[in-house]
This record gives structure tokens, C-alpha cells and sequence, in this order.
């Protein structure tokens, strides 16, 4: 009597509360409609820089059709340089706008009129509706594409409940026969061969993932199976089923659901498998690892043709259908296809900085809207570069299994127009921008040598450094002792040569002097906070970062001081349209702005004189860029840095387990970079100084001031106070001969 | 805790409730006229500079104004955006960004926005003179009360100084 009380006393709470567990679980998921993630709408404007290629891959991204008559919205027609374009009714983050049809015509690369169709009023500004680049849960590493059970083959729903469950119609979510059955066979084979869960055990196992067998757990499962069916009916459940089930892994992303691993697999929709294919993806469910199509191929095959018996046995197939079906090879493709998505490395950065920046019960909130800043073009230019880069290096004999890194952003907001993570495009895994942690060589010169520049009573871009022999003696007793790339000393230099040619010896002069731990510092000031050795070697660049937190560093110099978070996402709205929150354009004004401008000056020297001087025959123009290359020792890595007044973009190139690679800044990541700029519009960087800094015509060699028109003569930016006391002979004669022709001027008497 | 310190935990709130609203409307929505665009208009009679905008950016100009007009500043500042990712560096859509940020009370951008467009701007005439009394404004309520100051007589200076020289 006590045991049966205690039994009901412990029992029923322990049963509401498993009641409750599963039902969250149930309503919570599978109903949840996905966030759709959008690109960046492109403005269309009069003036505007914009290819006709630019245009027609924006066109395609945002889904448009083109037709000889662009009289639907959602469809364009084009002829040489004009376009006429249906604008679609779009709910922008800012408001929604209706269709719109407009004509625009392209000019030398740039939009030279847009005018409205109807009527003859001038339409100021467009925007297109933006591309939908992905379906995402927010809070979830995880890909699905849902489907309904009524789209689901039929050959799928009768063929796994044949494999899985045949008792499925029947039971109340426990299968006692089966149970006994399994119990039998297993006892039989001594080992545990057959296993008795209905697919609603299975589907309250894959809600709480855990590889745990314990009796405890299985009672569990049951408790919760039974009362799963008490709530739901069995289309419910197949359906939930169907898009619940673990079918792989990728990286950390589970592939769930048939919807999701058939585009995983096969890269197509469920709809369109065959016999073996559908029969591949039910094998799977007993061992997604274990029967992976990709890294066990006989395994999983065998476990097919298994199940394809199994489907002629229940007469799901005929025998020749079956026959035929076992003949077919897998056809799995050879890389997985993205959840959903073409652009997975930036939908990473997007997931990544919504769970930082956002409430997750705001996360959660169902079919949401993101608006980001991806440019579809854009982006499809930079993957080109690193995937085409890549092999055009192979073809030069670098090695060929090659990785790369690509990522570009607006300079004066930070916003992140691209990112390729991987030479494969829409390869999901390893996401080298965010991820790939590597030593970063000489891009981290610029930074010592802007906190040199920032003590404006000891440094000027003139000032004499020395590029000599040095040995410092490291923490573990041994000697260090840094040579120049051409193992030459190039003894007393400007301190801007040291800079433009990359010089090492010179550069640990100059750092010694300004401190490695303010180099740390200034790092964390620049917004990128990570573990930076306090040793000399860090001055060089023996410090690992990833290429988007090298690219927030630049982000602050190409802005001339100005810092911006890079940021993917601009606003998040409810389906109802309702701003949810939005990332205002915020920045950080950095101290001793003028050093960051002369420093920007000396890096547009590295490209017009320096290590990056090739760049201009690769990019076929002269538009001043400023630039650092970065390579490692044993020419592991290869860094390219470049900027212009209206871009920012960082480049990687290198082995996944870091061998050497023979790679250097200038013949692999410069090489992708150009690449990318190849096919972009941008603008010169802008050298006008801040308050407080000035052009001045000096002498480097006599670091004295002198005139234009004295021979070596060269202009640089001075921090004002800091310039040359002296002056030239040149300058000297040339004042006295300007004073004697003021005279004359003034007296109009000859000498 | 006793009844009267629940008592007065529920009252004080409800007290500053009462007092802010009661408030008159927030000052700054004048102070932006009072402080900024009139005295740097007035002072500026005669020396102007305006930089040439192209159509797309005239027109979120104009979008922003009537937002403006209407108290819907984040609205406003969400047209301003656009045309700043259009012209990153117009010292005019700076200066009407830092202006937006001072009425939404958010000092520090308010500066920042106003430093930058100083910075890039033409150091003279009437939208230095904007420049300089926002960051004073700015500085004022970020208590930097003698960097609000010097900003003032900055201000004053914008009439009389010739850019400098590129």
C-alpha cells in the first residue's frame, strides 16, 4: 500500500513533468518557421558606379526574370546598355514601397539615367528588392529545409515505416511485439542487432539527443512516446518525424530532416528522388555516421540495397524496379550543398552576430526578417577570386591543395560586403575568415609603426632608423636574432622606407622603442581582442589572428582613425514588420588621428614603391591604393591588406595544417586580392590630412625642409611642429632669390 | 524590510514616474535651433560652402528633414544612413547625423558624428560653425564643460579663418 502510494506520489508528478518536457519540444520545433536572411537592396541612382555584369548578377540574386516585356513585377528586359526594370513590392527595413517599374541606362560602368516608365518624372534613388540569401534558425546550429508531409514521396513515407516501424498505424507509441521481438533476436545474436522503438521513440530521442542507453532513459523515452501520441495524431508526428531526424553532420551543423539531407546529399529537392536515393536516406537513419554516403561508401550500400529488399519484400517495389534501383551507384555529389544557402561563410558571420548582439528571446521569435549588408555581386566576385586565384596559383606550381580567405567591408561603416571562407564556393565547414587562426607576418608592422608616429617628438615618417643586426636574448635563454627578407642590413633608413620595404631588423628597432605591450594594446584598441605574446617576436608578426579580425584592424586606418564593429546585420524585423532592432551607424573616433593619416601615406607608398608595387600591373590601373603584405616563416601564410577610400578587403592564402607552402604577401593573398578589386569600382584613397597634419616638401636624405622645384624634393605629411628645422641650400637660395624678386617687384629697379 | 520600506520601494518609483512626466518637453528639441543651426546661420550671412550632392542623396536628405519635422528621429537617422552608405564622406550628412544623435540625447555620437564632419568638411563658413557648437553642445552634457568652451569660441572662429591649405 505505502510502495503504491509512494509509486503514484513520485510517479504522476514525474509524468507531468515528462508530459511537459516533450510537448515544449514538440510545439516548440516543429512548427517554427524559419528567418529569412536578406542581402543588401541596391540603390540605383543616377551617377552610381555599376557594370552591366554587376547589374545582370544582382538581377539574378534578387530572382529576377528576364523577358522581352518587363510588364510583371519580378521580371526585367534588357537591350545593349538599357534596361527596364519591374521593380517587386518589397517590406523594406524602413518602410514598404510598392512595385515599380523603372528604366535605367549604363554608361562606361556607371548608371548614367534612371527614369520612371510612366510618365516622365526623374526618379531620384531605387532600390531593388534584395536577394534572400538564406533560411536560418538564429539560435540553432543547425540547417533545415522543412517539408510537408504531403510533398514527401510516398515510396518515403511507406518505406520507412516498412524499415523503421511497421506497426506504426496501430500502436500508442510503444510496440510491445517489437519490443519482444528485438529482445529475442538481440538475446539470439548475444549483441544488440535489432532495436525495438516505434518512430515515436525515435523522434523523442532525436528531440533530446543523447547517445545515453540506459534502462532509466528508454522508460523515459517510452513514458514520453505514449503521451506524445496522446496529444498528437500520427500525420503530426510522421510529419515532425520527417523533419526531425538526424541524417549527418557537417562541421558543427547537424543535418536534420530528409528535406534538408536530400539537398545535403544529392544537392536536390526530395520531391525529385529516386528508388536507391530515398532508400540510401532511410538506411541512414539506423547510423548517419555509420553509413555516411561520403566517407563510407560500401557500408552504405549495402545498407541501400538492404533496405531496397526490404521495400520488394513489403511490395513497396516490384522486383525488377528493385532489381534495377540495386544496379544504380549512389549519386551522392562530391562536396555538401549549404543549408539552403549559397553564401554559407557569410550566413555564419550573420548567425554569429545576431546571437552576440541580439536577446535570444527575441531569437526565437518565429519567421523573422534580417536584412544584412552582403553584396550579392560583390560577393560572387570575391569567391571567383579565391577560387579561380587558387588554381591560377596552382598552374604557377604552388601547392594545390591551397586554402584561401577573402573579406571585404565598406570602409566609413564597417559593413561587410563579402566574406569567402572557403576555395569551394557554397562548401560549408570551416570557415577560414572567422576561424582560421594564423600568424600574420608583416601586416603587423603598420601598428608599430603608428604608435612610433604617434610620439610625434621622436618619430616622423623622415626621422633615421636603423636596419641593423640586432639579438635579443628570449625568455628560454636562446638567442634571437631577425634578418630582412633579402638577409641584407640596409644600416640608417627614413623611417617610412623601413615601413614601405617591410624592413625586420629596422622594425624591432623601431618596436623596442615603442613598446611590445602598447603593440598589444593598440591591437585591443583597434576592437580585436585576442592572446598576443609580450615578446619582441610579436613586433614581426608572431601573433595569430583570423582575416575578418585583421580586417577590423585596417577597417580603423582606412577610416582615417574612425573605428566601426564591422557588422553583418542592419535590422531585424518581425513578420508583421515591426523593427525588432536595429544597428545604428555608431563609431569610435580614434586618438592621434593625424599619426593614422601619415601612416596611411606611407601605405600607399608600399604599393606605389614598396612590396606591393606589382598591384598596379595586376590590377591594370594607377588608382593610389594604400596596402601591406604579410608573409610567415617558411612561407606559410600569405597576407594581403589593401584599402581605398571606399574599400577594405583582407586576403589569406595558405595550408590548412599550416606546412610551409611557399607562399609570400605579394605572390599568392595579393594576387586573389587583385582578383576581387579587378572587378570592383572604387575610388583613390583619400590623403587630405586631418586637422593638425600637413604636407610639406622636404629632403629625405638631408631631412631638412626644401622647395618643389629643388632635385629630390618629395612631399610628406608632417604632424604639425614635428617638421624639419632645417633647410636645403636649394630652399635657402630659392628664398633669397624670391625675396629679391619681391624687391624688384615692389621697387621695379633692376640689380 | 518592513511595511514602510516596501511602502516607500513602491512610492519612489512611482514618484519619479510622475515627475518626469510632468516634465516639459525636453529642451534639446529647441536647443538644436536655439544653439546650432540659428546663431551658425546668422553668423554665416555671406560665407557659404556647399559641397555638390547628387540626386539619390538629396532626396534621403529631404526624406530625413521631413522625418524630422515630424519627431520621428530614428527614422530620420535610417535615411541619413543611406545616404552616408551612398557618401560616406558629405560633412552635410555628418553634420545632420550629429544633429539627429544631439535631439535623441546620444552626446557621444553627437560628437563624433560633428568631430568627423569637421574633419572632412571645409573648416569654414556655416557648417563649421554647426560643427563646433553641436560638439560644444555635446561636451556640455558629456560634462566637459571647458572642452565645451573652447568649442564655443571655435564657433566664433569659423567666420574668419580661410581653410587651410591642402
Amino acid at each position: 500500500m505505502l510502495l503504491v502510494g509512494v509509486g503514484i506520489g513520485l510517479g504522476v508528478p514525474w509524468v507531468i513533468w515528462l508530459d511537459i518536457q516533450v510537448r515544449d519540444e514538440f510545439e516548440g520545433r516543429v512548427w517554427d518557421v524559419p528567418s529569412r536572411v536578406y542581402a543588401r537592396p541596391l540603390s540605383l541612382y543616377s551617377g552610381k558606379p555599376l557594370s552591366k555584369n554587376s547589374l545582370l548578377l544582382e538581377l539574378k540574386a534578387s530572382g529576377y526574370r528576364k523577358v522581352p516585356q518587363a510588364s510583371s513585377p519580378g521580371t526585367y528586359a534588357v537591350s545593349g546598355n538599357s534596361f527596364d526594370i519591374n521593380r517587386r513590392a518589397f517590406m523594406f527595413e524602413d518602410g514598404s514601397e510598392p512595385a515599380n517599374r523603372f528604366r535605367l541606362q549604363l554608361s562606361g560602368n556607371m548608371i548614367k539615367t534612371l527614369s520612371a516608365v510612366s510618365g516622365s518624372e526623374n526618379t531620384g534613388l531605387v532600390r531593388l528588392d534584395p536577394a534572400e540569401i538564406a533560411s536560418i534558425y538564429p539560435l540553432h546550429d543547425e540547417d533545415r529545409t522543412l517539408v510537408s508531409l504531403k510533398d514527401v514521396p510516398e515510396l518515403l513515407v511507406t518505406g520507412l515505416q516498412a524499415v523503421e516501424d511497421r506497426q506504426f498505424k496501430h500502436h500508442h507509441g510503444v510496440a510491445f511485439r517489437s519490443i519482444a521481438r528485438a529482445f529475442v533476436a538481440n538475446i539470439k545474436a548475444r549483441k544488440a542487432v535489432q532495436g525495438g522503438s516505434t518512430l515515436t521513440q525515435q523522434l523523442v530521442k532525436n528531440y533530446f539527443l543523447s547517445s545515453e542507453r540506459t534502462l532509466a532513459r528508454k522508460v523515459n523515452e517510452a513514458i514520453m512516446a505514449v503521451l506524445l501520441e496522446l496529444h498528437y495524431d500520427k500525420v503530426q508526428i510522421l510529419e515532425a518525424y520527417v523533419n526531425e531526424v538526424f541524417l549527418g553532420q557537417q562541421g558543427k551543423h547537424a543535418i536534420h530532416g530528409f528535406g534538408r539531407a536530400s539537398e545535403f546529399y544529392f544537392d536536390r529537392p526530395l520531391q525529385d528522388l529516386e528508388p536507391q536515393e530515398i532508400a540510401l536516406l532511410i538506411g541512414m537513419v539506423r547510423g548517419a555516421s555509420l553509413y555516411n554516403p561520403r566517407r563510407n561508401p560500401q557500408r552504405a550500400r549495402q545498407r541501400r540495397d538492404q533496405v531496397l529488399d526490404i521495400f520488394g519484400i513489403t511490395d513497396l517495389l516490384t522486383e525488377d524496379e528493385v532489381k534495377k534501383a540495386r544496379s544504380r551507384p549512389l549519386g551522392v555529389t562530391a562536396t555538401p550543398r549549404s543549408g539552403g544557402s549559397r553564401y554559407p561563410a557569410f550566413v555564419d558571420l550573420v548567425r554569429r552576430q545576431l546571437r552576440r548582439d541580439y536577446q535570444a528571446s527575441d531569437l526565437s521569435s518565429e519567421g523573422l526578417k534580417i536584412f544584412t549588408t552582403l553584396a550579392p555581386s560583390e560577393q560572387e566576385y570575391a569567391q571567383r577570386a579565391v577560387s579561380s586565384g587558387l588554381e591560377d596559383l596552382k598552374q604557377r606550381g604552388l601547392p594545390a591543395d591551397l586554402q584561401g580567405a577573402l573579406v571585404l567591408a565598406d570602409v566609413a561603416s564597417g559593413e561587410v560586403r563579402a566574406l569567402v571562407g572557403d576555395r569551394v564556393a557554397g562548401r560549408t565547414g570551416f570557415n577560414r575568415a572567422l576561424d582560421a587562426r594564423r600568424q600574420v607576418g608583416s601586416v603587423i608592422k603598420p601598428l608599430v609603426y603608428l604608435l612610433a608616429l604617434e610620439h610625434v617628438d621622436d618619430y616622423t615618417l623622415v626621422t633615421r632608423v636603423n636596419d641593423e643586426p640586432i639579438s635579443l636574448r628570449q625568455a628560454d635563454g636562446n638567442l634571437w636574432s631577425p634578418e630582412n627578407y633579402d638577409h641584407k642590413s640596409h644600416g640608417e633608413i627614413p623611417l617610412m622606407d623601413a615601413l614601405v620595404h617591410s624592413y625586420n631588423q629596422a622594425t624591432v628597432q623601431v618596436g623596442l622603442n615603442v613598446g611590445v605591450a602598447n603593440l598589444i594594446r593598440k591591437v585591443g584598441q583597434l576592437g580585436v581582442s585576442a592572446e598576443i605574446p609580450a615578446v619582441p617576436a610579436s613586433l614581426l608578426g608572431a601573433v595569430e589572428l583570423t582575416p575578418i579580425e585583421v580586417t577590423q584592424i585596417y577597417q580603423s586606418l582606412a577610416a582615417g582613425g574612425y573605428s566601426v564593429p564591422l557588422r553583418s546585420v542592419t535590422a531585424v524585423l518581425t513578420p508583421q514588420g515591426e523593427l525588432l532592432s536595429r544597428y545604428p551607424l555608431r563609431f569610435m573616433p580614434l586618438e592621434n588621428r593625424e599619426a593614422v593619416a601619415l601612416l596611411n601615406f606611407a601605405l600607399t607608398r608600399v604599393v606605389e614603391e614598396g612590396t606591393a608595387k606589382a598591384l598596379h600591373g595586376l590590377l591594370g590601373n594607377d588608382t593610389l591604393i594604400a596596402g601591406k603584405t604579410g608573409t610567415t616563416n617558411e612561407k606559410r601564410d600569405s597576407w594581403f591588406v589593401g584599402y581605398t577610400r571606399d574599400r577594405v578587403a583582407v586576403s589569406w592564402v595558405g595550408l590548412d595544417d599550416n606546412r610551409p607552402a611557399s607562399v609570400t604577401g605579394s605572390n599568392a593573398a595579393m594576387r586573389v586580392w587583385a582578383g576581387l578589386f579587378r572587378n570592383l569600382p572604387f575610388e583613390a584613397v583619400d590623403l587630405r590630412m586631418p586637422d593638425g597634419a600637413n604636407f610639406v616638401w622636404v629632403d629625405l636624405q638631408q631631412q631638412a625642409l626644401t622647395h618643389p622645384s629643388c632635385e629630390d624634393a618629395v612631399q610628406i605629411p608632417f604632424v604639425e611642429g614635428s617638421e624639419p628645422r632645417h633647410s636645403t641650400n636649394c630652399l635657402q637660395d630659392q628664398d633669397s632669390k624670391n625675396r629679391k624678386s619681391l624687391w624688384r617687384k615692389l621697387f621695379g629697379r633692376k640689380d | 524590510m518592513d511595511a514602510k520600506t516596501k511602502l516607500l520601494g513602491l512610492l519612489i518609483p512611482l514618484l519619479l514616474l510622475a515627475c518626469s512626466a510632468q516634465q516639459p518637453a525636453p529642451i534639446k528639441d529647441k536647443e538644436i535651433d536655439s544653439r546650432v543651426r540659428v546663431p551658425a546661420s546668422e553668423e554665416s550671412a555671406g560665407v557659404q560652402v556647399y559641397s555638390l550632392q547628387n540626386p539619390a542623396v538629396k532626396e534621403l536628405t529631404a526624406q530625413a528633414e521631413v522625418a524630422e519635422r515630424a519627431g520621428e528621429l530614428d527614422q530620420a537617422s535610417g535615411y541619413l544612413e543611406r545616404a552616408l552608405r551612398i557618401e560616406p564622406k558629405d560633412p552635410q550628412l555628418l553634420q545632420h547625423m550629429a544633429e539627429i544623435k544631439l535631439q535623441k540625447e546620444d552626446y557621444q555620437q553627437a560628437l563624433n558624428f560633428a568631430v568627423k564632419s569637421y574633419e572632412i568638411g571645409p573648416r569654414v563658413g556655416e557648417i563649421c560653425s554647426r560643427n563646433w557648437r553641436t560638439i560644444s553642445v555635446a561636451r556640455e552634457n558629456l560634462n566637459d564643460t571647458s572642452g565645451a568652451k573652447d568649442a564655443e569660441k571655435r564657433a566664433s572662429r569659423c567666420m574668419n579663418t580661410r581653410p587651410k591649405k591642402l
